[in-house]
Parts: structure tokens; sequence; C-alpha cells
């Protein structure tokens, strides 16, 4: 973004100053009748992805039970809301998901970029049995009682590592990673090389800043499916001290449906509200990534 | 396996293979923790596979039975139904909201409201985070045939229908809303990585197509396009290999009137269990599991190698 | 061979990292695994654990309780890699395999010694007459199984000039014509035609009456497929009728349970078939919160038709690796309906957690503020859920199946509507009973039930008739298939 503001100056990771790419240059914004055309579409797709979301979100806010769709609550109130955050024990799960999701994106990110990294060596010995290696366990699984005693020979079970240890990897991400490492040009790294760069230097110095779109996507994937993760707390957690959000949640809206009613809540505001909350930091976030998807910042950058 | 290790495209002037580890002895290192990963969460559980060959009722000792377990499952009556199903149902279902997801990522990428655009794609992601519970529960009441039902009132109200349809209780119509439903859960998903490999794209080149006189049509086909092919080819295959394992999209979604219709291998596989009055034989459902992923691996490596055929390489 | 070497890397690390855990100490610990029905940590688990050793100083009590909906997927972890608790929780299911596969310890001699069975105070001898498999029982059930009742809404009642509640199907049925032609919409909706797990039908049973879709054994102790049966025939007319006649909501057949309960608090519907006891206090207070009259009358089942189903209750297990199982049966189980303090903690949890006698105002500042003085018994606040009380520990008082001793100071006030509909389930209710597992059983009753299921939601739908139901019944296979599996049962006898 702030490469886009001052369009005089353009800079390589490395410091090089190059002249912008032409592509900086060109007047934006000409209002054609396919610019038109293509803002309705959207305001069309968005229209149609909300309305399932509203009611969701109209249910969660409403304080009466209503089955049908509903433009605005009946009878607007945040009691559902409250019920959740004035939930003492809400606050030891959110922590858990919060260090589980940061450090498993991390973790999974630096795992997924480093594997990428090595499969892109083309003329490495073992290369393609590594790949294999790899793809081997996306289609063959063990199971989940082999599993589970993997992960308690290991002593991962009732321990927080597990939850973020297991999904760390993720051959799926690993690959679309490797894609986007190809897209860098093969000059960059030989001239690297040359100049006596390790092929750890390459990896922090070249494949990585060049690859932000890509971390940010992928990074997004692992992020989310932390957040998420509701199966490896149900299977390898017991000690309710290290539940994660999204298993808090889940008890709730079961709970909800047990006769206790919260406040002037009834169990179908609970119910909605638990879903939103679940939904919120994603939406609060991705607008912040959205700058690393803006087109031509990453190759135009480097290019000589 | 070691023997493997040639590319096959580099045997120029091969060096002795020792030497040419050596060259890559960093890389090497690099790779070692993805292999201790892999090792303990993938490699280690996989002697469980050999369940598959044993009858084992979760107490007691595990009882070879040698290929009893897929016997069983090809037996069953309605096997061929719900195989044929997993594959149609995973691979329209792959092809649409891959192909939505492509075609709402190009025109993405040609908007010129930079803010519209953002708001756009937070929206377009948003359904991916409902669960697929609360998914089928929304969608229901859209799809009720009474008067709450929006996308039947909607109808009566244009005059194409004039009494409200029970499109979950129809066998045709199930399918229909299945793929729909998918699309508007799954497709905004998919752009964030279509929309990643598109900032990949050196805007040299669409400078060059407009000195050539490219129109906006014909920049977005020859060049935008093809550099979302290899990630369009990548998760394409990708997705293959978990063909097999379509279960809760369809699970939540059916009701008693389609589900013969509808059933795919691991619902129909859970509906046997669940009504068998007993708990699950592990070594059936591990034979089941078993059969699921070398239906994937034939399917991941017959599109890897047109792949390799069409484009010169495989996916990795 | 790298991957071969991997692996024995791998497995040599997993060998280093076994840890052995192992206690010393002279009281004899008992392991429990229980599922989200005990109070759990959040809510003063621990409290209940030191009121219990408390009571019972000779034990030491280990509780392992994993989350609710995972319950039984780590309790089958557990059994199958050899970590037996000594004492757990079953379902009826779980409960009927696991005592046929030999994990379960045999407690009828046990039982029939115990201080609860022998205590006067015991009513629930037909429920473990019903818990018995080949004569030996094998868990212990501290509380009915529960079921459903037929609830009506008052309001609808008054407003259609119906002062008393149907006692017979054709009272039943004008009043649901009565309700239709008022509100102009169905009277009736449940979750699902027919229910997926036993008593299948209890969420419709004013027109199900005595048919029953699985196997039943008749008096004279063989079983029928009660599928087959020409009350299942005539009941499946009454449904189709019902539905056509717009009393019975079609969309039964997609309705989840909570849609069912959402259209009941949206007035879509006035009768609706569900959970006694408790429930019948949340429906109320649903509707009200919803701005509706809140008052249902519970009906009794209908004349002829047989009483409403109860559930088979989960059951508390003593495994069979358990070292000293008359031990933990005397300390653990025995004592869990004892009329006193032990019994106290199980029904409402630990004094001064979940309970008190104290003078003190709970809910202070909400509307639903109380204040209480000294030695009144009152529940106290949620410690997860601020503004709400906490209503029960394990065993609902409503449910149980032995009162406290004579003397004691028992606490139990429950809404009056909850102890209605309760007593009103209790006294009409019947078992449902526990069907054997045979290996053609559990070889072909997948298949079958998805065709049975089919055929009910379609004849339901009016896409075909009875006759046309029963023919595809038989051309599909299905006919052989339940003649076959009616044939094992017959042959266990």
């Amino acid at each position: 973004m702030a490469k886009n503001e001052n369009l005089g100056k353009f800079v390589t990771p490395a410091g090089l100053e190059v002249p912008p790419p032409p592509h900086f240059n060109k007047p934006k914004s000409k209002y054609t009748v396919f610019n038109f055309v293509n803002g309705i579409i959207f305001v069309l797709v968005c229209l149609l992805i909300l309305i399932p979301i509203w009611k969701v979100l109209i249910d969660s806010l409403d304080l009466t039970t209503g089955y049908g769709m509903k433009l605005l609550p009946t009878q607007f109130g945040l009691d559902g809301y409250l019920s959740i955050f004035t939930n003492q024990s809400l606050l030891q799960p959110l922590w858990v998901s919060i260090y589980t999701t940061v450090a498993g994106t991390f973790i999974g990110l630096l795992l997924s970029t480093m594997g990428a990294y090595v499969l892109i060596q083309w003329d490495m010995p073992g290369r393609t049995f590594f790949a294999n290696l790899l793809l081997f366990t996306m289609i063959f699984s063990g199971g989940m009682i082999p599993s589970y005693l993997v992960m308690r020979a290991v002593g991962l079970t009732d321990n927080p590592l597990g939850p973020i240890l297991l999904p760390a990897i993720n051959v799926y991400n690993l690959v679309l990673m490797r894609n986007f490492f190809e897209g860098i040009p093969k000059s960059l790294f030989e001239s690297a090389d040359l100049d006596g760069c390790t092929p750890m230097g390459m990896f922090w110095r070249i494949a990585l800043p060049l690859s932000k779109a890509a971390l940010a996507s992928i990074g997004l994937m692992f992020a989310v499916a932390y957040w998420n993760d509701y199966t490896n707390f149900k299977l390898y957690i017991t000690n309710r001290n290290l539940y994660n959000f999204q298993m808090k949640l889940r008890d709730m809206m079961q709970s909800s449906d047990l006769p206790e009613a919260v406040g002037s809540a009834t169990e179908n505001t609970i119910r909605n509200a638990c879903i939103i909350t679940a939904i919120l930091p994603f939406m609060v976030l991705y607008p912040f990534l959205q700058k690393y998807f803006v087109k031509g910042i990453n190759i135009g950058a480097v290019k000589e | 396996m070691a023997s493997t290790t040639s590319n096959g495209t580099i045997q120029v002037k091969k060096k002795p293979l020792l030497q040419r580890m050596q060259k890559y002895w960093g890389f090497y290192l690099m790779f070692i923790p993805v292999l201790v990963f892999v090792a303990v969460f993938h490699y280690a559980p996989m002697f469980g596979i050999r369940y598959a060959f044993y009858s084992w009722k979760i107490i007691g000792d595990p009882v070879w039975v040698g290929l009893a377990n897929f016997e069983k499952l090809f037996r069953q009556s309605q096997f061929t139904t719900s195989f044929w199903n997993t594959i149609v149902f995973s691979v329209v279902k792959l092809l649409l909201n891959t192909g939505m997801a492509v075609i709402i990522s190009l025109l993405l990428n040609e908007m010129i409201s930079l803010k519209f655009k953002k708001l756009s794609q937070t929206i377009i992601y948003l359904p991916h985070f409902m669960s697929w519970v609360v998914t089928a529960s929304v969608f229901s009441l859209l799809l009720s045939p009474s008067e709450n039902g929006l996308v039947n009132q909607l109808l009566i109200r244009m005059g194409l229908i004039d009494k409200g349809i029970y499109y979950l209780a129809d066998k045709q119509q199930w399918r229909v809303w299945y793929y729909i439903i998918n699309v508007w859960r799954e497709t905004g998903w998919q752009t964030i990585i279509f929309m990643a490999t598109l900032t990949g794209i050196d805007p040299g080149i669409y400078e060059a197509a407009s000195i050539d006189g490219a129109g906006r049509w014909q920049k977005m086909w020859y060049v935008t396009f093809p550099a979302l092919g290899n990630t369009i080819i990548t998760v394409l295959i990708l997705n293959l290999a978990k063909i097999m394992n379509l279960f809760e999209s369809v699970f939540v979604l059916q009701n008693d009137s389609v589900r013969r219709a509808t059933n795919v291998l691991q619902t129909y596989v859970y509906y046997q269990t669940f009504n068998s009055g007993a708990s699950a034989d592990y070594g059936y459902t591990t034979a089941v599991g078993l059969f699921r992923s070398l239906v994937g691996l034939a399917l991941m490596l017959i599109c890897n190698y047109a792949s390799k055929k069409v484009r010169g390489r495989g996916i990795v | 061979m790298k991957k071969l070497i991997s692996l024995i890397l791998v497995l040599a690390l997993c060998a280093g990292l076994v840890t052995v855990t192992a206690s010393a100490d002279d009281k004899l610990k008992i392991v429990v695994m229980v599922d989200g029905t005990v109070l759990d940590q959040n809510n003063g688990r621990d409290a209940i654990e030191a009121r219990w050793e408390e009571l019972h100083p000779e034990y030491d009590l280990e509780f392992v309780q994993p989350d609710h909906s995972a319950y039984y997927d780590v309790m089958q972890q557990r059994i199958s890699s050899g970590d037996w608790p000594d004492v757990l929780i079953l379902s009826s299911t779980y409960y009927a395999e696991y005592a046929a596969a030999g994990v379960l310890w045999d407690m009828t001699e046990a039982w029939e010694n115990s201080k609860t069975k022998n205590s006067g105070r015991f009513t629930g001898d037909n429920v473990f007459e019903g818990l018995k498999i080949d004569g030996k029982l094998y868990g212990f059930a501290p509380t009915r199984g529960n079921g459903c009742v037929t609830y009506v809404k008052k309001a609808w009642m008054d407003a259609c000039g119906i002062t008393e509640a149907p006692t017979t199907y054709e009272a039943y049925i004008d009043m649901l014509k009565a309700f239709r032609d008022k509100y102009g919409t169905y009277a009736v909706a449940a979750a699902g035609f027919v229910g997926t797990e036993a008593p299948y039908v209890n969420y419709l049973p004013e027109f199900y009456q005595d048919a029953y879709p699985f196997f039943v054994q008749q008096e004279d102790g063989t079983w029928v497929d009660g599928f087959t049966q020409d009350s299942m025939k005539a009941a499946l007319q009454r449904i189709q009728d019902a539905v056509a006649d717009g009393l019975i909501d079609k969309e039964t057949l997609t309705n989840k349970t909570s849609d069912a309960r959402n259209k009941f608090y949206d007035d879509k519907f006035g009768v609706f078939t569900y959970w006694a006891g408790t429930w019948a206090t949340n429906l109320k207070t649903n509707l009200e919160a919803n701005g509706k009259d809140g008052e249902l009358v519970a009906l009794k089942p209908l004349e002829g038709n047989p009483l409403y189903y109860d559930r088979v209750p989960p059951v508390w297990c003593i495994t069979a690796k358990c070292a000293h199982p008359q031990e933990v049966f005397d300390g653990f189980i025995d004592t869990m309906l004892d009329g006193g303090d032990t019994q106290m903690l199980w029904e409402y949890g630990a004094e001064g957690t979940h309970w008190t006698r104290e003078a003190g105002t709970v809910l202070a500042g909400t509307e639903k503020e109380a204040t209480y003085e000294a030695g009144q018994f009152h529940m106290l606040e949620n410690l997860e859920k601020a503004g709400t009380l906490y209503t029960k520990n394990h065993i609902d008082p409503m449910l149980a199946l032995a009162g406290f001793e004579e003397g004691y100071d028992d606490p139990r006030s429950v809404e009056p509507e909850a102890l209605a509909a309760a007593e009103l389930f209790n006294n009409n209710s019947r078992l449902a009973s526990i069907v054997p597992v045979t290996d053609v059983l559990s070889e072909l009753n997948g298949e079958l039930t998805t065709i049975k299921n089919e055929i009910i939601a379609d004849i339901a739908l009016g896409n075909m008739s009875v006759e046309e139901g029963y023919q595809k019944f038989a051309d599909e296979g299905a006919l052989d298939m339940s003649n076959e599996i009616v044939e094992s049962l017959n042959a266990l006898n």
C-alpha cells in the first residue's frame, strides 16, 4: 500500500532503488460499462452471501424467538452476547485459542515454507522421494486409535502442544506454498548463490520477503484451521483448563439446549450469538491482511 | 527407494550422488523438521493400517480376517450407489467451487474501487466460518416450502411457481441445492489462494499486452487466467486425493426421504454402523478408510499423469 | 529404507517418552469416568469431590471427565487402549454391548444384597428388571430414563373454546382441526416422522399408538418386526391423513429438534410432544420470553393408547479390570441413593458451592432476585453463567429412583409445571425394551432401517400410498432382511 503512494521511488527488499513498474504509472479508475456491470455483479453476490448470515446475526440480536426470516430484530437486545462474554470461564479458553492459533500458525508457516523451499530444489537428490513421502500422508492415515496411541506415547495428550504441533504439518498448504515459491525468478537464487549466500540465507532473504501474499494466505489458512480446531481438542484433551474457545462455544451451544435461560436471552438467541462470536475474529482480521493481496507488488518490485 | 532420487530431466553431467548431495546439505538440514513431524504424526500411526485386515470390536484382541472386511464392504447392496455418489458429488462440487472461485477472483482483480473490493472479499469469505450444521439449518429455512421459505416466496412472487416446492425432500432438487449450498459456502474461501496467486503476476506483462493492443478480455484470458493455471491444477489434484472423505456436508443436509438416493460412502457406512446395534468394528472402519485412500491415490495418480502429459510436469 | 529408518527412530522416541505414573496411597483409589451430566471442573466439581471424600474417607476419588460431546469417543479410546477406569457411565447401547463383551463387572449379587435395594425407599424395580441382560445386572441406574409427553398450549385451547383436554383420538384430531382452522397453520410438528433412536415413536405417540417400527418381543417371548404388523400400517395411514389435512407440519421431515422448538415458541403450532420434567419449565419460559402465553397442558396417553415410552437410562458400571469391585460398589455405587448426605451431593451438589441453607440474596439486581432466610434451602448462582441458578447435579430429583430417608431434610421444590409433567409421565410410562444384538441384526439392520425410514417419510408426505409403501418394502428385499433378523432373534430363545 505504501508503495502505491510514492510512485516515484520503488525499492527492492535488498534496498536497491528501481524505476517503478509501468503498471503503477498507469492512470487508474475508468468508469466503463464493464466496471459498472462488474460492480453490480458483486453487489448481488454479496447480497446472496449475506442473506443466510443475516438470519443468524438478526436472531442473535433478537430477544424473541422467531422461526422465519426477519429484516430487523423484533426486540433488540445484546443479552445473547452478554451471556457469552460475562461467562467467567470463557477467558481461559479464549487465551488457549489465541496462543494455540499464534504458535500453531507460526510453526505451520515455518514448516510449510521450509518444506516448500526444499521442494523447489529440482536438482536435489531425493527431492522426488521427499515429495512423495509427503503426498503419501495426504492420502493414507493410520486411523483414530493408532493416532491416539502415538500421541499418548509421545506425551502430547492433555498437553496444549498436541493441538499445536499435530496440525502444523499440512501437506496441502506446503504444496501450495511451493507453488508460490516457484513464481520467484530463479535468477535471483542463482546470483545469491554465486555471492556465497547459504540456503538458509536465501530462504530468509529472498524466498520469504518475496512471498508476502503467499504467507498471508497460507498463514490465514493455518490460523483459521487452528482457531476452528475442535476435533484435536476433543480427542486429545480431557483437561477442561486446556479447552479452547471453539470447544467452549460448542459446549455452550449444547447447554443452551438445557433448561437454563440466561438473563432475558432465550436459547435461540444464545445459540446464534455463539455462531456470530466464532466468526468475529476473522471478520476483523481479514481486512488487515488484504494489503498483501494487492496485485503486482511482489515480483514487480524485483524486476530489474 | 533410495534409487529413485534422480530426477530424470537433469542427467546432463551427472556427478556422483554423494557429491551432488553434499552441495545440498543445507537443504537436507532444513528438511529435517518436516521429516520429524511427518514421521511422528503421520507415519508412526500408520501401523494402524494393518487393522484393515482384522476384526477388532474395540474390546478384546483383534482377529485376523484377511480380506473379509473389504468383501463385506463390496457386498453391501448400496455400495455401488454410494460409491458413485461420492465421486459425482465431489467432482461436480470441486469443479463448480473452483470454477466459481476463479471467475470471482478474475472479476475481483478487475475491480477498480479498492474499498468495495476489500469489502466484497471480506463478505464472500464469511460463510466458510459457519459450521455445516448451522449452514444446513439456515438453508432448510430458506428452502422451506412454507410461507417462511424465502426462495419459494420469491419464485411465487415472480409467478414462476404457484405453490412452494419442498426442495430438500425431492431427490433431484436435493442435488441441485447441495451444489448451490457448497458454492455459497466455499467459493469465497477458495478465492484467497487465487487472489494471492494473482499478486505474483508481473504487471509488465499487462503493459506489454496493452501495447500490443489487447483489450480487457484478452488480457484476462491470455495473461491472468494462464497465470492461475498452475494453482488451479494443484488445487484440483490435491483435492482429488481427499474426494472420498466427503461426509459432513452431505450428512447434515440429508433426510429420511432422500437418504438412500444421496448417500455417499461415508454416510452410508455411518448409518450401517449407527443402526447396527453395536459399536463399530474398528477393523471394518479401517478397511473402508484404506479403500477410500486407494481410490484417492488412483485418482490423484491419473490426474497427475495427465497433468504431466499436457503440461510436462506434475503437481510436485 | 528411509521411511523405515525414520519409523524406527520415532518408535524409539516414543518408547523413551512413555511415562509411568504411580501413586502410593493407602486409601482405595477409584477412577471414575463421567460425562457432562456431572457438574464439571468449571462448575465446582472439586467441591463435590472434596465433599464426597469427606463423607467416605476410606476412598480416594478421581474424576476423568471428557467434553460431553466427545465422551463416547474418548471412552472407546480408553477402553481399546487398555486404560480402563474403575467406574464409568454408559448409555444403553454401549451398556448392552460392553456387558456382552465382558468389559463390565457382574453386579447382580452385589445389587441383591445392597443397602439401596433393601432400603424400602427404592422404586425402580421395573427399571432394573429392564436393565438385566440374560438375568444379570451390569449397571446401576440412579434415575429413570425420562421420555416425552404431549404438551398443548392452553391459550390455543381457550381460543378454540376447548375446555377439556382430549382423551380420545377423535377428540384429539378435532382439537387439531380446530387449531388449524383458527390459526391457519399446522397443529403438530416434530423432529422427524420417526426417531433415530429407541423409542423411535416418542415424538408422535398419538398417531403411532400401539405401532412400533423396530423389533418387539411379544408376550409369548417370540420376536416380530413391528414395522410389518397391521398396527404400523394403520399408524402410517393416520400420519399420512394428518399431514394431508395440514394437521402435522410436513417439514417434520427436515426439522431438527431446535427448529421444532423455535416454531413452537413462534406460535407456528400448538401441540408439541417433548421431554417431561424440567423441559416443561423451559418451554414455558421460552414462550413467555417470546411474549406468548406459556401455560401448557400435559396430556395423558389417549384412551386405548399404550403408555408413553421411557428411555433406558444411562447406567453406572464397574469395569472388569477394577481391582476391588465389591468395595467400589459398596462405597461408590450403593451410596449414590443412600437417602442422606451422599444422595444430596449427587442430586444438588456441594453445600456452599451449589446450594446453601444460609441466609442470603441470590441474583441480586436482576428480575429473579430472591432473598432467603437462614435455614431455607436454596440453590446458588451458576459459577459459569452469571444470572442463572444451579438446578441439580447428576441426579435429577424428579427422576430419582429413591427418595430421601424419613426425617432427612428433603429440599425438593421444583417448578409446579415441571413436577406435574414429570409425575404424569412417571405414572403413565413403560420402559422401551432392549433388543439383543445378533450378528444378523448388526449386519442387516443398517440397510433395513434406512429403507423403513424412507418408506415412512414417503408415505407421510403422500408420495405413495401405504400399500405401495409395503409393496416397495417387499420388492427391495427389505422384507427378507426383516424376516432374517426376526429368525435370528427367535433363535436366541
